[in-house]
């Protein structure tokens, strides 16, 4: 009884969904059941990979020895170099490296899960740096090997990066390192004007209308059932269920207007090139 | 004889069928193989690529420590010999190896000069005016950057044999690649002892370090 009293309490969309789940047979039930432990334990999987998760913007200080209006400068910087040259730069600090792994097979993994850079033009490079550690690297991927070759590399960090950080100038550090690779791949390729995420954003995310029709086809379904339980009709407008933004996966990070500029990977891999060091 | 004619029609039609389907999975589980294999070809391609890179690097580095008084000459020869030896195996840059062997001997050569190599690296520690030098700065951060290469293109050679090799093992392909002639290809093997840090040897006062890498048999 109990049961039922909260039941009228719920939505009426919600109660039809659950009304057809009741109707389901065992069988059906216990196959769902399989489907969702098998979700589960996939992201059990991830949550044990130590790959840290695609970083939603170009600068990204996880360590937080940069103030935030320095970050977002540096954010929107190379946000900039992307739209100009088609080049994608990440920077990523960490207080100490999140894997017992060596430094270059961590930023290696790392850099192919984020896809930095064009796809074909492999056109990215990630600047990581491990502040407790005291520990660094600059990878490119494979297209920018020419123009960033692992000498210029370990002059950058050695001559300009390492005395800086070593004065707990991290700033300074992070910021002479941006210049110093911008000018040395400056001219490699010409961008569109746009990043990936603001071409994306422009575009209809196929992903996202399909996610659209799932839940399109749930909710005719759900008043259908609810039609047959008690005759109830809904007539109401959106329902809760479409009242989100489906149709792309980052509508609201554009540029201007206080927010800030996202990041997404274009597909780039990398070779392992570059250089690492230590202060 | 009209209901033998319509069964006969119908049989044709089921053979028909089965023959256009079987066609059909034949072509397909074909095309799949065909295109791991190039992806096998391809990688092997950057692996040798790489390996070549750090080939190149030699003769400068070795001018460059020559320069240096008096270096430790064993250390110095034995990275040239390696250098000689890895030229002497040579295997086909734009195929990957199909015989194990070959790739072994392979694998072999180049770990020789991989060892003879971070001796060397460790030797210098020795020579402080060399290491100051631009030069030898240089000349160590590309042989480490090739390094880290060799084992990020190493690496992806072996996920391709290892998916090409999964194909041409499991049904239903199984069936059809060994009559187109696919073979499981050789990779890889991690090296003898890189399971375990190498030793280095501090006694700076002995006349030579003592073999620190296990004799490979």
């Amino acid at each position: 009884m109990e049961i039922t009293l909260k039941l009228t309490q719920l939505d009426p969309t919600v109660r039809a969904g659950l009304a057809v789940l009741f109707r389901m047979t065992k069988k059906r039930a216990r196959l769902c059941l399989g489907i969702l432990a098998l979700f589960a334990s996939a992201m059990v999987a991830h949550a044990a990979e130590t790959i840290p998760p695609k970083p939603d913007r170009y600068f990204n200080d996880y360590a937080g020895v940069v103030s935030p209006g320095v970050a977002q400068r540096f954010n929107e910087q190379l946000a900039q170099f992307e739209r100009e040259t088609s080049n994608q730069i990440v920077v990523a600090v960490w207080r100490t490296m999140p894997s017992q792994s060596s430094i270059e097979d961590f930023t290696q993994r790392t850099f192919r899960a984020w896809q930095v850079g064009q796809k074909g033009r492999n056109n990215g490079a990630v600047f990581f740096v491990f502040v407790d550690d005291h520990r660094m690297r600059i990878q490119p991927g494979y297209g920018l090997e020419g123009a960033l070759p692992d000498i210029t590399c370990n002059e950058i960090i050695r001559d300009a990066v390492a005395p800086r950080f070593r004065a707990n100038d991290f700033e300074g550090g992070l910021s002479a390192g941006i210049d110093l690779i911008f000018k040395a791949i400056r001219g490699e390729y010409k961008g569109s004007g746009k990043t990936v995420r603001e071409n994306a954003s422009s575009q209809n995310n196929p992903a996202g209308l399909l996610i659209f029709f799932f839940v399109l086809v749930i909710f005719l379904l759900a008043m259908r059932a609810s039609r047959r339980l008690g005759g109830y009709r809904y007539t109401g407008g959106g329902g809760p269920f479409v009242s989100g933004n489906w149709g792309s996966g980052g509508g609201g990070w554009s540029s201007g207007g206080g927010g800030f500029s996202g990041f997404s990977g274009g597909g780039g891999s990398s070779g392992g090139g570059g250089a690492s060091g230590s202060w | 004889m009209n209901k033998g004619l319509i069964g006969c029609l119908g049989i044709g039609a089921i053979i028909l069928f089965v023959v256009l389907v079987g066609g059909c999975a034949v072509a397909g589980s074909y095309n799949r193989l065909v295109g791991l294999q190039q992806k096998v070809d391809q990688s092997w391609a950057q692996v040798q690529n790489v390996y070549q890179r750090r080939a190149d690097l030699i003769p400068n580095l070795v001018n460059t420590v020559q320069g240096a008084a008096n270096f430790e000459k064993s250390t110095l020869t034995e990275v040239t010999n390696a250098r000689a030896s890895v030229g002497r195996v040579q295997l086909d840059p734009n195929h990957a190896p199909t015989d194990a062997a070959k790739l072994q001997e392979f694998q072999q050569a180049q770990g020789q000069l991989s060892n003879a190599l971070s001796r060397l690296l460790v030797v210098s520690e020795r020579y402080p005016e060399l290491r100051a030098t631009q030069n030898f700065q240089n000349l160590q951060a590309q042989l480490e950057g090739t390094e880290n290469r060799i084992s990020v293109e190493r690496g992806n050679f072996n996920s391709a044999v290892q998916e090409y090799n999964t194909a041409v093992r499991t049904f239903p392909t199984n069936l059809f690649a060994g009559m187109f002639g696919f073979q499981p290809r050789p990779f890889f093997e991690a090296q003898a002892g890189a399971e375990k840090p190498p030793t280095v040897n501090f006694n700076f006062g002995s006349p030579a370090p003592a073999a620190t890498a296990a004799p490979t048999p």
